[in-house]
């Protein structure tokens, strides 16, 4: 039943497709709706539309009961159709969206072993590598325990080609050591993120935590303060409180 | 915003022990000092109307609000709470740590 909002839609495109190479070309472009040729290209409207069907169907699941880990969970079937849009066209905008998707879900569905068998069959190189080691690390949360994560993400990172899936996975290994306290391996796992792929939301981000480890660690003086504050008469600075614990507070009226 | 029941409630349980600071990251100081007025906010307040790029938030690498952090009686950086609801047993494994 997942398959067909995508079929029905695949037919509009392949006779919209007739219309414009004329009649003669019909009975090749209808046999073709029944099996897509690869490649044939799946919007990515139609991805979110899945998406957001099986979230629903999913919340029905959960309200009416259903367990994760389940064998009967619907992010089961789900998975299967959205795996199928990757199976047609892997290396689209499209194709990466419904694996990263439907690893996410089956994540969720805390279904480990069909998630893992799913990121084992992507070729490292493979566009939904960009989202798949966020998927990983909040598996590793989920279970509080990070070692498939990291080796994982290890083996594609050194593996893959692509500099920015290699940026993605060994930022995910850093905030994995950063969270096990491990700040010397996490500066280094985030320098080789920086470094594999300069100029990318990915090194920026690295760049982020690295700042974070160096500057707002744990037991490191605090950055200093300095102001008039808006409700008080005098200038305060952190040193002026020296002696009492300090609760900062950095909020936004909306 | 919805965290400010919680912060009012800390703030007078611990303000004769712990100091509060309020940093604004909003880009008008006018918005956050009616902010302030109006959700009864009244722990001591700092605004520069500069937003996420003020040298504050930069300093502390705030990329979203609430953002939080606890310091010890020596100034040094000693949690950074992921909530409201996480601060208080920081600040009292904080209080309970004798001056250095």
């Amino acid at each position: 039943m997942n398959g067909r909002p995508i079929s029905r839609a695949m037919s509009a495109w392949f006779f919209a497709a007739i219309a414009t190479v004329g009649v003669g070309h019909g009975r090749t472009a209808v046999a073709q709706t029944d099996q897509p040729a690869p490649g044939a290209a799946v919007a990515v409207t139609e991805v979110r539309q899945m998406v957001t069907d099986a979230d629903k169907d999913i919340e029905r699941y959960a309200t009416s009961g259903g367990a994760a880990g389940a064998a009967d969970h619907p992010a089961i079937k789900w998975n299967a159709a959205l795996w199928q849009v990757h199976a047609r066209s892997p290396h689209s905008e499209a194709g990466a969206i419904a694996a990263a998707e439907a690893i996410e879900l089956l994540i969720r569905a805390e279904l480990w072993d069909r998630a893992h068998g799913r990121v084992e069959s992507l070729d490292a190189d493979d566009p939904a590598w960009e989202r798949v080691p966020s998927a990983l690390y909040s598996e590793g949360i989920a279970r509080k325990r990070f070692e498939y994560t990291v080796a994982t993400l290890a083996k594609t990172a050194a593996s893959t080609k692509t500099p920015s899936i290699k940026s993605a996975a060994l930022l995910i290994i850093g905030r994995v050591d950063r969270r096990q306290g491990d700040l010397p391996a996490a500066t280094r796992s985030l320098e080789e993120a920086r470094a594999a792929a300069p100029g990318t939301p990915q090194a920026t981000e690295a760049d982020g935590l690295i700042y974070e480890i160096e500057h707002l660690s744990p037991g490191l003086p605090a950055p200093p303060i300095s102001g008039t504050p808006r409700n008080a008469h005098g200038a305060i600075t952190l040193e002026s409180f020296r002696g009492k614990p300090i609760v900062l507070v950095f909020w936004a009226s909306t | 915003m919805e965290e400010v029941p919680l912060l009012k409630a800390l703030h007078a349980k611990y303000s004769d022990r712990a100091v509060f600071l309020g940093i604004s990251v909003d880009i008008s100081v006018d918005r956050a000092d009616r902010a302030v007025t109006s959700k009864g906010m009244t722990w001591l307040q700092l605004a520069d109307g500069k937003g996420f790029d003020g040298a504050i938030p930069q300093a502390y690498h705030v990329q979203g609000t609430p953002e939080l952090f606890v310091l010890d009686r020596a100034g040094r950086i000693f949690a950074k709470p992921a909530s409201a609801k996480a601060i208080e047993a920081r600040l009292q494994e904080a209080l309970a740590r004798p001056p250095q």
